[in-house]
Parts: structure tokens; sequence; C-alpha cells
């Protein structure tokens, strides 16, 4: 099988799987998950030996022709795309099978298996695609099938509403994306990646339209609204979407497009992600709810990796000689990929607890899991030693990368980040220790219990990554491209950063280790009743938000809505047609008996007639 | 393939009417409906067979399937010329896939007096054929009346609100849109006589095309001849501000015949732009092309889609969306480009096969709900996951998703329009949040969340059944082709292109 069509192969998998289930399995729920885990199995190794089969390509065909306008669907599959094809088909197969245990009772089971296969493809897509067009498509069909996946339990209004609000918020960002992909297909002729990498014209405007798609899909401030929410959704979903991999696709497509940046731009995008990063790490310090803490948290480490991104390139010295390298993308991309696995054995973590304490998520209702639940217990640790930065692990290495990047580029950014850290220390531990520690404090969590094979087997795999994953970055075998790009601190600098991420490290577990007992009551809450107000209000962006939409937007459409019916359809139309209106008013009257078969009548007798005259014959 | 034994297009169009005829000669009611599958299907597969060997067949003169019948009217230069070419192409595929769905619909419906409603229906089909098919403009015109008059009478007498009301529906419908037909006839009478092709003495419009081609009209003449149908076309189009016949319309119209005249005969207006007004005219909409993107983008895409985001009424959200998407349409036709044209041509395909589906499932709901009222709906998906599906499907071809056909439309239409103006192109493209607001709005209003006291009580005296093969069949045929397309948009693009590039070519050299 040549490279080409393997990686097609791997790209159609998911989708026939998606219409086999659509067709055949709705209601085989069992034989539906079967079909949908073999294809993850089918990505999972193609995309092994795509990505350390060393075959690197590209290709296009083009699938919509209209004038001189031509839309191609393609490939280009670099070092870049193997990287992220391996991250998305990895998690992708852990998730898949932590499913079959998650949701082995749930009534729509091929509903759900058929929806994780259709986004295994959108998100492929994405991946792959060799142009911004063929990524649009796929940006949008992610949207889609995040849509159907929080819909889940579509009888919850919540999961309802919370499925509508990320649709419709990332349509937002969309809307900035696609006239940025418009706007650089007028202006260089072209959209294709790799042609855009030989020259383009260089503007200020295309790279921040094509950010805004990425603060949707990354949930980015002002837009990062929709991600608590969309917790809503069954929590193997929340792990491969909503933390892994789909939001991470907006911090991949910045990567893909990173030569038609600008230094203006990429200032823009360092600052949102680093709001971002701060903003997301102080909710997270007030939230009870399990999933919304690592949401929080996924937001906070989302801002991380664009604010790595818009500290954009870094002058090294290498064997005696002077480089710049990409080190924006280097840090960015290493940092998705610590992520994705770290947050993935969070999410998948979580789901274990949730599933065990029978659907409680709130942690104040939990608490003694250590002995109850060993296995997730330890994997969750290694999560969380992972997330906050404990040295030699994971998220060590790649926060290290950024932080030491910002120190090198932007001495506030380094500032924000570094306290980030000490918040990000501070939440994870306070969540580990309210639940796994002390004892049980509801019902639920007294009869915890650890789930089969299937809920424990991608915990182990996803945190032996999430412990070694860190050194993928010195085996540069398959992804040279990306990791030759990560920035790494030499000399006085070394020290300097290794030691700011000790003490934040310290500080902030050590804040969260004296402050929070396990107990049934937020410490916080209790002792500082309007910090801890200021932190659960979220600076209010919903109520905001919900206020312009109720109260602005609806009430101009029902005004115009109001205007409609009342001046157009009663007054100005009929003003302005009234002559006519009154003159065919009257003749219809006399015609107008009430009898269907009279108006057929009359109707052929003027064809008839007219016919008759129109051929000469009178 | 010129000396065919038979001509599909003659007999796409004669075989409906020739089974209302029989049906209106007193055939019982069992019979007719019977006969009524053949007049319905015939038509589809004759159009999918025109497809399939459209680029096998022979072209004259730019069209293939090309025959000329006297019908005794030589004289006056009128001769049935059938043939298609590849703007008419999918326009015809369209037709008979909408007409062999709402055909199938309609029969399975149930509705009073079947025979004369299926006889109708019939007779608006053979209609809709004649207009796509029709290479005479006098034809042209002639079978859209065909295809129009019926629409008036099954309003009217089966519509789906009350009887006054629907009469009301009816007699707005017939003022704006025999006002609208009137100034186009105008328009192309004015066509055929300015242009010299009255010396000719043909309605041809091949024969028009090399007469203009050979000598273009005056510019204020162009201007104002475009005018003519520009407004004409635009009301039977539903161009903002003269939009208000077709929400009314549409909510009262009953299912079939709204998924025929939203679904096909609404795109008369535009297809008459694309085919005869541009490439002749191309003075006319150099001049006339910034009003109408201003209405198009402010009017139809913008206002019209907050009106929808405020409707109550689920028919009255198909319809309102289905103006709103008019607008997208006549932006395409305002950039006059080859790109933007053929997102005109695309979109108007997937738009008559999304909104015919939705129309069409509407109903469904309504059967089950016995409310369009949104807020009386809620939580029907756990009853009914298929219709579920089946809706969503629908809503989310009609926000333009891509795998869907709607999306290559609007897709080209924007790019295409960035050229033209590039506000009106941040508007319209602020259009696609808006139709995701509405359209994702309804659906789970009707069919997520809880359900509503109001729809409990409904449902405990009349449990709802998911959705049967005789109504899912017709919702198929529609998804089908909008998936097809979506997936393979070369197959209606690639004789498009071919067909724009030699009748736009000479007319818009500037056109890229």
């Amino acid at each position: 099988m040549t490279p080409v069509s393997l990686a097609l192969t791997v790209l159609l998998a998911p989708l026939v799987s998606a219409a086999v289930i659509a067709v055949f399995l709705r209601r085989a729920g069992t034989l539906a998950a079967v079909v949908s885990v073999a294809a993850a199995a089918v990505i999972a190794a193609g995309a092994f030996t795509l990505a350390f089969g060393g075959a690197r390509f590209e290709v296009a065909t083009p699938w919509l022709q209209l004038g001189s306008f031509t839309l191609s669907l393609g490939f280009k599959f670099d070092d870049l795309a193997a990287l992220m094809l391996v991250i998305v088909a990895l998690i992708g197969l852990c998730v898949h099978v932590f499913s079959l245990g998650y949701m082995h009772d749930d009534e729509a089971k091929g509903r759900y298996f058929g929806g994780l296969s259709v986004f295994m493809f959108s998100m492929l897509g994405i991946v792959l695609a060799d142009n911004l067009f063929m990524m649009f498509i796929f940006w949008e069909l992610v949207g889609f099938s995040s849509w159907l996946l929080i819909n889940h339990w579509h009888e919850r209004l919540s999961a309802s509403d919370a499925a509508k609000k990320a649709f419709v918020t990332n349509r937002v960002g969309d809307f900035g994306f696609l006239l940025g992909i418009i706007l650089c297909y007028w202006l260089n002729g072209t959209v294709s990646l790799s042609e855009l990498a030989h020259g383009h014209v260089s503007s200020r405007l295309i790279p921040l339209l094509l950010f805004c798609g990425a603060v949707g899909k990354s949930a980015q401030m002002p837009l990062q609204v929709w991600l608590p929410d969309a917790m809503e959704g069954p929590t193997p979903v929340s792990a491969l979407i909503h933390a892994a991999t789909m939001v991470a696709a907006g911090i991949y497509m910045l990567c893909r497009i990173n030569v038609l940046m600008v230094p203006d731009a990429l200032t823009v995008i360092m600052w949102v992600g680093t709001a971002t990063a701060l903003y997301a790490a102080c909710c997270a310090i007030a939230q009870r709810d399990i999933k919304k803490v690592l949401a929080y948290s996924t937001l906070s480490q989302l801002g991380y990796m664009v604010a790595a991104f818009g500290l954009g390139s870094l002058a090294v010295e290498h064997d005696g000689h002077r480089a710049v390298i990409a080190a924006g993308v280097g840090a960015a991309m290493f940092h998705l990929a610590t992520h994705a696995y770290f947050k993935a054995l969070l999410f998948l973590g979580s789901g274990s607890v949730i599933h065990g304490c029978h659907h409680e998520q709130d942690i104040f209702r939990m608490g003694g899991l250590r002995t109850r639940m060993p296995l997730t217990f330890w994997t969750f640790t290694a999560g969380v030693a992972a997330i906050i930065g404990l040295p030699f692990l994971a998220g060590f290495f790649s926060k290290d990368a950024i932080l030491y990047l910002a120190y090198a580029n932007n001495r506030a950014v380094f500032a924000v980040l570094a306290f980030t850290a000490v918040l990000t220390a501070l939440y994870m531990t306070r969540l580990w220790r309210i639940t796994f520690f002390g004892e049980p404090r509801s019902e639920a969590a007294d009869h915890a219990h650890e789930g089969g094979l299937t809920l424990t087997l991608p915990l182990v795999v996803l945190a032996v990554l999430a412990v070694v994953g860190g050194y993928a970055a010195h085996y540069p075998a398959g992804f040279g491209g990306v990791f030759s790009q990560i920035p790494e601190a030499e000399g006085s600098d070394h020290l300097a950063i290794l030691a700011t991420s000790l003490v934040v490290l310290l500080l902030g577990a050590g804040t969260a280790l004296s402050f929070y007992r396990p107990a049934a009551q937020d410490a916080l809450e209790a002792r500082f009743p309007g910090l801890h107000r200021l932190l659960a209000s979220k600076l209010w962006f919903d109520e905001i938000y919900g206020y312009y939409i109720a109260k602005v937007q609806q009430r101009f459409a029902l005004l115009l809505n109001y205007l409609e019916q009342i001046l157009l359809a009663g007054f100005v139309i009929r003003g302005l047609v009234a002559g006519v209106v009154t003159y065919v008013g009257v003749a219809a009257r006399r015609l107008h008996v009430g009898r269907l078969n009279v108006y057929v009548y009359w109707f052929l007798f003027g064809v008839v007639a007219l016919w008759l005259f129109a051929a000469g014959v009178f | 393939m010129s000396n065919l034994p038979f001509d599909p297009l003659l007999f796409s169009i004669a075989t409906p009417l020739a089974v209302a005829f029989v049906i209106a000669l007193g055939l019982p009611k069992r019979w007719s409906v019977r006969l009524a599958y053949v007049g319905f299907t015939a038509p589809a597969l004759l159009a999918l067979w025109t497809w399939c060997n459209y680029g096998a067949a022979p072209q004259q003169q730019g069209y293939a399937f090309l025959r000329t019948y006297s019908t005794g009217l030589d004289q006056l230069g009128i001769r049935l010329t059938l043939g298609l070419n590849g703007i008419s192409l999918p326009l015809f595929v369209l037709a008979g896939l909408v007409g062999l769905a709402a055909g199938l619909y309609a029969i399975q419906s149930g509705a009073e007096r079947l025979k004369i409603y299926l006889m109708l229906l019939l007779v608006m089909l053979a209609g809709l054929m004649g207009v796509f098919a029709s290479v005479d403009i006098f034809y042209f015109y002639f079978f859209h009346e065909l295809a129009l008059i019926p629409s008036f009478i099954m309003v009217g007498v089966w519509g789906t609100r009350g009887p006054s009301e629907n009469s009301y529906a009816a007699m707005k419908m017939t003022i704006y849109l025999t006002l609208g037909a009137m100034l186009s006839l105008l328009g192309l009478i004015a066509l055929y006589v300015k242009s010299g092709a009255s010396g000719a003495h043909s309605f041809n419009l091949i024969t028009l095309r090399e007469i203009i081609a050979a000598q273009p009209l005056e510019v204020t003449l162009q201007q104002n001849i475009f005018a003519l149908l520009l407004f004409g076309f635009g009301i039977l189009v539903s161009l903002w501000p003269l939009h208000t016949w077709a929400p009314l319309g549409y909510g009262a119209a009953p299912s079939s015949a709204a998924m025929l005249h939203a679904g096909v005969l609404k795109k008369f207006g535009l297809y008459g732009l694309v085919q005869i007004a541009l490439p002749l005219l191309p003075a006319g909409i150099a001049h006339w092309g910034w009003l109408l993107g201003l209405l198009a983008v402010v009017g139809n895409v913008l206002v019209v889609g907050l009106i929808t985001m405020a409707q109550r009424d689920l028919k009255q959200v198909v319809g309102y969306s289905s103006v709103m998407h008019m607008g997208y349409a006549f932006l395409g036709v305002a950039t006059c480009s080859t790109l933007g044209v053929g997102g005109v041509v695309l979109l108007m395909v997937a738009h008559g096969l999304s909104v015919a589906l939705l129309f069409l499932l509407a109903t469904s709901i309504h059967q089950r709900t016995h409310t369009f009222d949104l807020q009386e709906m809620g939580g029907l998906a756990q009853k009914t996951p298929v219709l579920a599906g089946f809706f969503v499907a629908g809503t989310f071809a009609s926000v333009g998703l891509p795998g869907f056909a709607n999306f290559w439309g609007e897709l080209a239409i924007f790019v295409a329009a960035w050229r033209f103006s590039p506000l009106f192109t941040v508007l319209a493209v602020a259009g696609v949040v808006i139709s995701a607001i509405y359209g994702l709005r309804a659906a789970a209003r009707v069919f997520f969340g809880p359900s509503t006291d109001a729809l409990a009580k409904v449902t405990a005296v009349h449990p709802p059944t998911d959705l049967g093969w005789s109504e899912r069949l017709p919702a198929l045929i529609l998804l089908g082709a909008l998936f097809f397309v979506g997936f393979w948009p070369q197959s209606i693009s690639r004789p498009l292109n071919a067909t724009l590039a030699a009748v736009y070519a000479p007319a818009n050299p500037a056109a890229k």
C-alpha cells in the first residue's frame, strides 16, 4: 500500500464506520461499538505506520472548478501533520476503548459511536488538509460532530443548550476564519499551504482573521464560554474532543499557517493566549464540578499554547552559528502533545471517578477514593503531577519550553504565565486532594468501585505517556521538523527557568496542601467569601452574552418582525401596488365564485382562446 | 445518441400531463393512484438518465438532447424547442427529484379529494420539467404559468391554515406572483422585439444569443429591459422587500405544493436571470448590480435572517429561512462572474432539495404534534429518533454544513462576492451565524429537552410513531441527493463550468 492510499484509508475508515452505523446499526449498539472501535484501531495502525515509516508527501486533486477558481482536496503530510496524526490516533483509540466501558449501558450507543467516528473523520481531515479551504470544510464538520456528541443526552435541556451554544460560538469564530481564507485566496491567488510558504503577500489582516477561527475552536477569550458548558457531553467525549484534540485544532491550524504571520498579528495572538491562560486558571479555583475544573484547566492550557505560538521565533546559537527557529511553533506543538496525553488522562480519570461514584460530579461530595479506586488514583496522580510540572514528567519539559521562550521574548508575558503556573499547581492539587483523600462524603463515594478493563487500560497507557511523553522531544526520529524548533534554555537562563518552575510548583502545590482539607465545604468559600464569589462569577461573561442575546439581539429581531408584519405586509406594498390590486380585485371578484372547477375552466378557456388566436385560426 | 428512439425531455413533460389527463377522465381512485406513481416517477428517472448521459450526448450549439417541435405557432416565431445545457441540466434533475418526492409524499398524505390534488401536482410537475427543458423563451414562460396556477389552487383549497387565511394567502400569492410574472413577460417581450429577434421570427434563446452577440443592445436599453426582468423575477424569487407573499404562502400551502413551489418553481426567476438576463444584458447587471447586492445582503440575508429568529411557527421558520437563502443567490447573481453564477446554480439545486425536505418534515412533525407552534413542542426525539435524524440533517444542510450540497453554493458565492464588494461579503458571511442560530434553535425546540405539557397531552391521545417508510422514502430521495452533490460537486460543476465559459465569456469578457 502506498503512503497516499494508506493516508486515504486512515481518513475514510471512520467515515465508512459512521455511514455503516447510521444506515444499519442504529439499534445494534454493541455492534456499532465494535465497528467504531475497529475503525479507530485501523486509524491508529495506519497513523503509526505513516508517521514512523518516514513517508512524507503532498498530493492534491481538484474537486470543484468554476472559471479560474479551483478548490482542491489533498494531503500535506509533513512532520507537523505526522505528530498531530499520532496524537489524534492514539488518544482516539484510548477514548474509543474507554467508551466501551463507560457507555456500556447507554440506550443510544449506536448514535454515540457513530458520532465518535464522524469526529475522527473530521479531525483527521483537518490534520491532513493541504489547503485552507479543505481545512475549513473539516473544521466545520468537527463543529458538527462536537454538537452531535455534546447533544448526546438530548433529553436534558442543559445538554441541548450547551450543544447549540458550542456550535454557534464556533460559527462566530468561523465567520472571521472564512473571511480570512477568502481574503488570502484573492490576495495570493492560492490557499495551498505549500504554495503560501513559497511566497505570499504580507498582510496583517489575513493572520488575524484566520486567528478568529482558532479563537472559536480553541475557546480563547472572548469566545471561551462554550467550552465549560460542553462538559454536558459524555466524559470520554470531553477527553477526546474538548481537551485533547478538537480544541487543540486551533493551535495546530496556527502552526500550519505560521508562514503568514507578521509581528503585529503575533502580538495580538500572544496577549489573547496569555489573558485566557490567566483568566481560566482563576476560574478553575472556584469550581466544584470535577469536569468543570478540568475544563477551565484546559482553557488555561490552551491559552498557554496560543501564547507560546504568539511569542514567535527565537534566534539561537547552534554549533557556533546563529539561526532563527520557529520557537513558537515548536513550543506550542510540544505542549499540545504532552497536554493531550495528561489532559485526556485526567478526563478519563474523572470519567472513571464519575462512573465509580454513580454519576456524582461534585468533588465536595467525593473523598476517600484513593483506597476505593487505587488504579484510578495512581494514574490520576500521574496526570496531576504532569500538568503541574513535576520535574521530569511530560508537562515539566513542555511548560519550561514555553516559559523560557516567554523569558527570552517578553518578560511581562513570562510573569503572567509563571503566575498562571502557580495557580495551575494550586487548583490541580486542590482537586486531587479533595477528590481522593479523607473520608467519603456521600453514599455514592462510599460505594465507589473501580471499573472494568476497558476503563482502566486506557488510563494506564495514557499515564505512561504522561510520565515519559516529555522525552519525545529528545527522540526526534519521526518529528524532527517540529521538535527541532523547541526552544531550549542554556546556561544561566536554564537555571533561571528551572528555579522559576520549581518555585512555582512548590508555591502552588504547597498553598493548596496547607489551605485545602478534604472537607464538604470549599475552604476558600468559608474563609474568603468575597474572593470566592469573584472567581466563581467568571467575570460575568455568560451573563453579559445572555443579556445581549435576550435583550438586544432577540428584541431587535422581534422589532424587525413587527415592522415586517405591520408596515411591509399591511401598508407599504399595499400602498405601492394599490392601484393595480384594486383593478385586479374588482375583476377577480366577478369571477370569484368560490368553486374550483370554475377557475380551471376559465383558465383552460383562456389558454385555448389565446392559442387559437396566436395560431391564426381567427 | 442523436438517433434516440425517444426524446427524454418531451417524455418527462408529457408523461405527467398525460397521467393527469387520464385521471381527469374519471379513473377510479385506486387506479388513479397507481397511475400517479408512473406520472411522478417517470420524469425523475428520465432526468437522472439525462444527467448520466449528458457528457456523452452530442452537443449542438451548447445544448444536448436538442429537439424542435412545431406547435402551430411558427408564424410567431414560437416553436417548442427542448434541450439542456450545463445551467439547466442540474435544475431539470432537481425538478424531477423534488417532483418525485412531493408526489410520493402527496400519495401517502391521504389528502381530501386526492385525485384532483394529484392531478394538480402532476400538471405542476409537467410545467416545472418544461421550464428547465425549454430553449424557447415563450415556452419557458408558458411552462412557468402552467406550474404556477395549480399552486394557487392548492394553497386556496388544500391549505393547512383556516379557510379565510388560506384564501387570503392564495390571493396574495396570486397578486404578487402574477405581477412578477407580468413584469418579466414584459421584459422578455421587450428583449424579443428590441434585439431584432422579431425580425428573425424566433423566441429561441440560441438565436437570440447569436443576434445579440453580433449586435449588442444599446446600454440604456439593456438597463431598462434588465430592470423589468430583475424586478419581475425578483418578486418571484422573493427579493426583499417584495418577499412578503412567500412566508405567508408557504405557511398556508399544503406540504407537496410547498415542496414544489419553494423547492423548484421559485428557482424560475433565478434561472431566468442566470440563463437569459445576465448573458444577454451585461450592461444591465453592471448598472443594477449594486442595488441588487444591497437588497440581497441587507434585506434578504440580514433583515429577513433576524426576522426568522423571531418566528414561533415551524413552517414560518422554514419559509423565512428560504427567503433568507435567496439573498445569497441574489448576491451571486450580482457578482456576474462565472464563479458567482456557478455558486448560484449549485445553491439553487441545494436549496431546492433542502427546503423541500424541511417542508416535508415540518408536515410530518405536525402530524405527530398537531401544532406548528415551537413553544408547544419539545423532546420529540425521544419518541421519533428517525424523524429527528432527518430533520437535523435537513437543518444542517440548510445551515450550509460541508458534506451537503448547500455548502458548495454558499462558498462559491462568498468567494466570488469578495471581488464584487468586500463589505457585502462580510455582511453576507455574518448570515452564516444567523442561520445557525435559528436553525439549531428550531431543531432543539422541536426535538430536544424535556417534552412540554401541551405536547404530552397531544401524545397521550395520539401516541406518535416514528417516520414510516412511506414518509421516509421521499425524504431519503432528497437527503440522498443533498449528500451526493455535497460529496461530489463535480457532478454538477463540470457541465456547468463548460456552459458558463461559453455563455458568459463573450458577454462579459471581464468575468474571470
